[in-house]
């Protein structure tokens, strides 16, 4: 058994639907036992989430639950019951961190803000995730990832000059939010390891989304230019730095696109021999970066002309042969089973769930070379491991744990 | 105060692909050292400049991924500089470089040269594709790894909106933002198995495999159903085509409607607010009463009904009008900001997000996104700005004797 560099800590994982997950995702697949507090009158929508195995949704069968959820525990507690809410704050007790992704109020509505936390367990780590954070006038407001994405500019930045934003067709924010949710507490426990202390972390999923886009507002508040203007987006062209050509071109084959970025005058030189060198790509005004970039609809159609030639991995191996940069914009189907290089870092895996069978998994990023991460188990059946955590976790004996159930705490 | 990582020490030798892990450490609290070829890295060289003026000390790209940290300027094409290099490393907790595969090792500046003598180094490698495989030394950008990665194959557009229209790419060098965030995640679960055991190690951050796990729906729908999503305009790309969600109001700008009234109580508000103000009367036909018949997404008549009606509401008003009235409403509705409109809400001001910095050129503070958490015992902070190429080349030499 490898070790893991998370082990030893336990995560009181309140989290639901995908951003949430997606940092508890992290922290299990690196060792940390993170248990999931589920409720069974109001269920993580995603446990019904599509694609499901099978016809009808039964809480065990998701497909879209099992990929965030995997390495995870899961227990059914009634907070609504006083019984309910005394387990969790043994489970607060027991526990290195909290995380949470409500909507900003709810942890209050509990009686379960950090102070009540810290009271509990005094070097608790408590993550809250939320649309807003849990200050500032707008703080009660509510975002999926989404609204955040819209919010925060990034779904502005993704399209066609003239058309309606394409944005980003998944929740890309909401994976995002729980990178930082996962960097942020990972950051508290080293804090905790040396001074012993631990801290509420209060992260807001748009101002997360705004970090992300700090040149543009620097253009803004330095230069006065908005993102706002015509020719933006610039669709697949570059914005900055400003090269050409930069673009997805058609390929044989029906929606078949390969994306190519040429950063500099040699890279060209060494795309166009890699077409053979014809006549039109040795037209002076495309020797220059400055040229290509004012001829760049003749220069984008030429290139269109060479790409459709070929099927786009075909382009894609003549080009980076070359030494230039080019990718074939892949479906998950590509990656699955015409991607060389995943196939060659053992990115692909399955794991037995009781429900679904062997499922399908992608791996753990980064590579660590002493301590990786691992897929151990696949996603928890609802409440699974409910009396297992209260016998193991906080040491309940048989006929506690039959009270407790019999009360209704568990459901 | 000062930040959770503060004492550790990181030497950074990254270009655009890698920075941002280092601006993450360095925002915490780490003491970050830049190394910088003499030509300064690459990333002095990506605008936009100050007053389009370009120069090495004028990207406010750069200034945004290089805040806190400090820049020296090494060689390492020559013995003295890697032997400078060799002394900053010996002192570091931790090595972050997105050189291409192979390069450090050939300087003899690899992690098993660097680590002996320090064992607890850790070292992140940030690279396209990872350190092995067929692709490895192929070449790369963030167009080019949004591609291959998977993310630009979910967004687009309806055939209506954009006939024949290519993946669309997010900008913003959102690939290598994801690689970063995955290197940061590597590199703290590394620090706390430090922590526990003393013990360092090697950390290889591929953009390609950091991209492929970031694209939610996309691989569970070939998981389960050998199907690959579509994409659609502005909206989640699904197994079929699914409803806008999408839509322009009076002045233009674009509303997301994440839903309309997805619970009951929520819906009696939203349904009210349209009554008072000349829609929606419809609504009243008990069919809309089901939370079921109002998912969108699901071929349901109701919801396509619905999302009808509040297209004709949204055109009818003015976008911000349309946002507020909603969120009070409880709707997780947003209306589509270019980034700097976001400096407009005076939501981010009051939590203190933004932040001022300055540099060549900029007299007063410019103001720029601060922190992405808020810590509430050891803050984010901006301790300095972005350093000038080789400010600090002297200091740190002296620092390393």
């Amino acid at each position: 058994m490898t070790t893991l560099p998370l082990q030893g800590i336990r995560v009181c994982d309140l989290t639901w639907i995908i951003a949430g997950p997606t940092a508890t995702r992290f922290l299990a697949d690196f060792g940390a036992e993170v248990i999931r507090v589920e409720h069974g009158q109001a269920v993580d929508s995603i446990r019904l989430g599509r694609p499901i195995a099978g016809d009808s949704p039964t809480l065990n069968n998701s497909g879209f639950f099992n990929y965030f959820n995997r390495n995870k525990k899961s227990i059914l507690l009634n907070v609504r019951h006083p019984g309910g809410m005394e387990v969790l704050k043994r489970l607060i007790a027991a526990s290195d961190v909290v995380v949470e992704n409500f909507s900003s109020g709810v942890m209050t509505s509990w009686g379960l803000d950090y102070p009540d936390l810290k009271a509990i367990k005094e070097d608790i780590i408590y993550c809250s995730l939320s649309g807003f954070g849990h200050s500032g006038r707008d703080r009660d407001f509510v975002t999926w990832g989404p609204t955040a994405q819209a919010l925060c500019g990034l779904t502005f930045m993704s399209g066609l000059p003239g058309k309606p934003p394409a944005g980003w067709g998944y929740s890309y924010m909401d994976h995002t939010a729980g990178y930082y949710a996962a960097i942020g507490i990972m950051m508290a426990l080293h804090h905790r390891n040396r001074t012993g202390k631990g801290q509420h972390i209060d992260l807001s999923q748009v101002e997360a989304g705004i970090v992300l886009t700090g040149p543009s507002i620097l253009d803004k508040t330095v230069n006065g230019r908005s993102a706002r203007r015509e020719g933006m987006p610039p669709g697949n062209r570059a914005w900055e730095p400003a090269v050409a050509p930069h673009n997805t071109y058609a390929c044989a084959g029906e929606d078949r696109w390969l994306a190519v970025a040429v950063m500099n005058d040699a890279e060209w030189l060494a795309m166009v021999r890699a077409m053979d060198s014809p006549d039109w790509a040795l037209d002076e005004r495309f020797a220059t970066n400055a040229g290509r970039l004012a001829h760049q609809d003749e220069l984008d159609a030429r290139i269109e002309t060479w790409t459709s030639e070929f099927e786009d991995y075909e382009a894609m191996q003549i080009l980076q042969a070359a030494g230039v940069r080019a990718g074939v914009c892949q479906a998950p189907s590509d990656r699955a089973t015409r991607d060389p290089q995943l196939a060659s870092r053992d990115w692909w895996h399955t794991l037995p769930h009781a429900e679904m069978g062997e499922c399908e998994f992608d791996g753990v990023v980064p590579k660590l070379s002493l301590t990786p991460g691992t897929l151990r188990t696949a996603s928890p059946l609802i409440g699974e491991h409910t009396h297992a955590v209260m016998a193991e976790v906080l040491g309940m004996s048989a006929d506690e744990i039959a009270e407790h159930e019999a009360a209704g705490v568990f459901m | 105060m000062s930040g959770p990582l503060a004492g550790v020490r990181v030497v950074e030798l990254c270009d655009e692909l890698g920075q941002l892990a280092g601006k993450l450490l360095a925002d915490m609290g780490a003491e970050v050292i830049k190394v910088e070829p003499p030509g300064g890295s690459p990333a002095r060289a990506v605008g936009p400049f100050v007053r389009d003026i370009p120069g090495p000390n004028r990207s406010l790209n750069f200034w945004y991924h290089n805040t806190n940290k400090r820049s020296v300027v090494l060689d390492l094409e020559k013995d003295d500089d890697r032997e400078n290099f060799r002394k900053l490393a010996a002192r570091a907790e931790i090595v972050i470089e997105s050189q291409a595969p192979g390069y450090l090792s050939g300087l003899g500046l690899g992690f098993e040269d660097l680590s002996e003598g320090n064992p607890g180094l850790i070292m992140c490698s940030i690279t396209p594709f990872g350190q092995d495989g067929p692709w490895a030394q192929w070449k790369s950008s963030d167009l080019v790894g949004l591609a291959l990665g998977g993310p630009m194959r979910m967004n687009g557009y309806d055939p209506e909106d954009a006939p024949g229209a290519p993946p669309i790419r997010g900008h913003g060098d959102q690939g290598y933002n994801t690689t970063c965030h995955f290197a940061a995640m590597g590199i703290m679960a590394a620090l706390l198995h430090r922590d526990a055991t003393g013990e360092g190690q090697y950390i290889d951050c591929a953009m390609h495999e950091a991209l492929s796990c970031t694209v939610e729906v996309g691989m569970p729908y070939w998981f389960y159903k050998r199907l690959d999503v579509i994409r659609q305009t502005g909206r989640h790309a699904a197994h079929r085509r699914t409803e806008p969600w999408l839509f322009m109001a009076r002045d233009g700008r674009h509303i997301l409607c994440f839903g309309v009234g997805r619970d009951n109580a929520s819906w009696a508000k939203v349904k009210q607010w349209y009554r008072s103000e000349g829609f929606g009367h419809q609504f009243d036909d008990p069919r809309f009463d089901s939370p079921q018949n109002r998912q969108p997404g699901r071929g349901n008549a109701e919801a396509e009904e619905i999302m009808a009606e509040t297209a004709r509401f949204i055109a009818a008003h003015d976008a911000e009008y349309v946002y507020h009235g909603g969120q009070e409403r409880d709707q997780a509705w947003g209306v589509v900001r270019s980034p700097d409109e976001t400096l407009g809400d005076q939501h981010f001001w009051d939590r203190g997000f933004f932040v001022g910095t300055r540099g060549e050129g900029v007299g007063e503070d410019a103001v720029m996104p601060g922190a992405p958490y808020v810590f509430s015992a050891t803050p984010w902070s901006l301790r300095r700005p972005a350093p000038m190429l080789g400010e600090h080349t002297a200091e740190v030499l002296a620092e390393i004797g």
